[in-house]
């Protein structure tokens, strides 16, 4: 393994590592512009120029090879005196855009003029003009003039979604990044990432357009709840300046590289498929149907209506309730739903819905199962079995009388492939509960509606595709006056006097997984554990 | 015009692409040949090379916005590219382009209206001993002066 010195440190590498890397690991920075750890090499932005001794030029420590017995040094005279040239050259043409752009404060451009230029500027000419303020896709707009042509953006759509829209054409001061004349938008479905890897303004993304300033985010570390693969995501949210994004606290979701699941990019469904956490359509308070009119109730007197709700039912026969649960809860929700729902005795706990049209799926990251958390309600061996959706199941049983109470977690059943038929069964139920995030057509017709807290607003476990169980942090608190799943399930346990339920994620998630074998920290399931998250989990550490 | 290569063309590129280790290599041989076949290249140009090359036409469109001798408008009969690179410019480049401007009757970048002549200015095309130089069409004249060009423009007639 080559064994290096840089800046008069010594790191050994893996054989084939770059300079670059290698002073990473060391935690050494070397500007740059153009490398991305994902993308093929380019060296086209001569930012991250180093000396190398025994070479008599600097090199680029981006496709300079770690090499046994090399001497690095990233930051004499010579090295800065060159960056701080590149920089110039960078620059000569950029506009002074950086109080009205988007990407201030996260601009490799403003950082590294800070650290490396400092330089007066020596421009006598008029910048070139270029094309300013294009949209290029739905998602991306696209400044010209900002651009410093590294071809992050063209290689991203070369190397990793294939479609080849970008390219840089014309050349010298005239060359610019833009759209193969042929087509008019970008075509894949992952073109937020090209506003995340962009290094300037030259790419941004238009749901984060002009909606605040990046200094007043916090990030919270969280787990895509989109499809059954699980991207690690960080939630940018913005509790400090609430009229910004107009009024949303999420302006934006960002990729979490994670090389086991996503590497460093997400798909745009999930990126933009956050919107109902701040929409207009969130259930807000508790309420319950009085002869059809709505009338809204406290939390207190919505565990009691519940608990009269389901005491009734139960005293007509526990299989006479059926539980629809979603693979959208986490898996301590699900855990804690299952134990509150077994003790009083009902068995038919499912959670399969199927959707009207199968989901979209591809080779890079999209799964066809919308939902974050299918393997982990598998895992709980939850579901009616029957080999169709649990939907279906319920139904059926509901058609034939065997069934009157149901209660429904976050299913919208109007946009399932039972739609129809849930339409006219519901309504003639004795009891419909429905626990869930934002009104829709099941919930509208009700009992009674318990509002809950999306997944930004709590934490808790999935478990993905593969079987991975991920962790994710809370962001914000619940809007309005809805509640965690578990905090939900707790009052109903409290008003239902059975066994008590925590509200606390890790001290379920613990609970579960010392009672369910799959979850259980063994070598069988040490696939589960390798991922890190499990173990984070249990720690509790963020 | 329709989008296609003659059988010798095709010939042609055929045994180009024996030439390079892979396609991307042949985009500009490619272009000049398409360049030879249709006069000038067009987007439809470049997504018919693209898919003789079996590349992506973004990448042709790369090659082709790049080098300035690719057209991407017809040019006359006669294309007149008169050099203006330092060696011809000291031997009196400017003059020559002012006495064809005038003859012509047309302005750099023009075509006259009989659809004979197109005059355009090019850089250094590697051929200082006979400054000032021009190139019409494939063959290189020079050294220019009024009488000369007055000669080859006959001969063009």
């Amino acid at each position: 393994m080559p064994t290096l010195k840089i800046d008069g440190k010594e790191v050994w590498v893996e054989p084939g590592t770059n300079v670059l890397e290698a002073a990473k690991k060391l935690g050494i920075e070397i500007p740059h512009y153009c490398y991305h750890p994902a993308l093929k090499v380019a060296g086209s932005c001569r930012m991250c120029l180093v000396e190398i001794e025994g070479m008599p030029k600097l090199q680029i420590s981006c496709h300079t090879k770690a090499a046994d017995g090399m001497v690095v040094w990233t930051n004499t005279e010579k090295v800065r005196k060159a960056r701080q040239a590149v920089l110039e050259f960078l620059l000569v043409d950029h506009p002074l855009d950086c109080p009205v752009c988007d990407q201030a404060g996260e601009c490799y451009l403003q950082i590294y003029y800070m650290e490396h230029g400092l330089y007066k500027s020596r421009l006598r000419e008029n910048k070139i003009k270029k094309e300013k303020a294009k949209p290029i896709g739905k998602h991306i707009i696209l400044d010209q003039e900002r651009c410093i042509l590294c071809s992050r953006c063209v290689r991203f759509t070369r190397e990793v979604t294939k479609t080849f829209e970008l390219g840089i054409f014309n050349r010298g001061n005239r060359s610019v990044v833009d759209l193969y004349p042929g087509i008019s938008e970008l075509q894949n479905r992952y073109q937020g990432n090209l506003a995340d890897i962009c290094p300037v303004g030259a790419l941004t993304d238009r749901n984060f357009r002009f909606q605040t300033r990046v200094w007043y985010l916090q990030q919270a570390k969280s787990i895509c709840p989109g499809c059954s693969r699980g991207c690690n995501i960080e939630v940018d949210y913005n509790i400090s300046r609430e009229y910004k994004a107009g009024g949303r606290r999420i302006p934006r979701i960002r990729p979490r590289h994670n090389p086991k699941v996503n590497g460093y990019w997400m798909c745009d469904d999930g990126r933009y498929g956050y919107k109902y956490v701040d929409a207009l359509d969130r259930i807000l308070l508790p309420r319950r149907l009085d002869e059809g009119e709505p009338v809204e109730l406290s939390w207190p007197a919505a565990y009691t209506m519940a608990a009269d709700l389901l005491s009734e039912a139960t005293k007509e026969g526990a299989d006479k309730v059926g539980v629809l649960l979603s693979a959208k809860m986490t898996n301590e929700e699900l855990f804690a739903a299952r134990k509150l729902f077994s003790s009083l005795g009902v068995s038919r706990i499912g959670f399969r819905v199927e959707p009207k049209e199968p989901g979209y799926e591809d080779d890079l990251l999209i799964k066809a199962d919308k939902n974050p958390n299918t393997k982990g309600a598998e895992l709980l061996e939850l579901g009616l079995g029957a080999g169709k959706s649990d939907v279906s199941a319920l139904l059926d049983a509901a058609e034939a009388g065997e069934v009157d109470t149901v209660v429904i977690f976050n299913e919208d059943l109007s946009k399932s492939s039972e739609a129809e038929r849930a339409e006219a069964v519901l309504p003639k139920l004795g009891r419909v509960i429905y626990v869930g995030t934002n009104w829709n057509a099941t919930a509208a017709k009700a009992d009674l509606v318990l509002p809950m807290a999306t997944f930004v607003e709590q934490e808790g476990t999935f478990t993905n595709f593969e079987g991975r169980v991920q962790r994710f942090w809370k962001a914000v608190e619940p809007l309005g006056e809805s509640r965690t799943g578990l905090s939900i399930l707790a009052g109903l346990a409290t008003a239902l006097g059975l066994e008590p339920v925590s509200e606390n994620a890790e001290e379920v998630f613990a609970e579960l997984a010392e009672q369910v074998p799959a979850f259980f920290r063994g070598s069988a399931t040490r696939n589960l554990v390798s991922t890190g998250n499990w173990l984070r989990a249990r720690l509790g550490r963020r | 015009m329709s989008v296609e290569f003659s059988e010798k063309a095709l010939e042609q590129l055929r045994e180009l692409l024996g030439h390079y280790p892979d396609r991307q290599a042949a985009v500009i041989p490619a272009l000049h040949l398409a360049q030879e076949e249709f006069g000038y290249i067009t987007q439809e140009v470049e997504d018919y090379v693209a898919k003789l090359l079996e590349i992506p036409a973004t990448d042709v469109h790369q090659v082709f916005t790049f080098y300035t001798m690719f057209r991407d408008r017809p040019v006359g009969k006669y294309h007149i590219k008169v050099c203006e690179s330092v060696a011809c410019h000291i031997m009196g480049s400017t003059n020559v382009l002012d006495y064809l401007r005038k003859k012509l009757g047309i302005d750099v970048g023009q075509t006259t209206p009989d659809g004979r002549f197109t005059l355009t200015t090019v850089e250094c095309l590697g051929a200082c001993e006979m400054a000032p130089m021009m190139q019409v069409n494939d063959d290189f004249y020079g050294p220019l002066d009024e009488k000369k060009l007055d000669e080859i423009l006959e001969s063009l007639e």
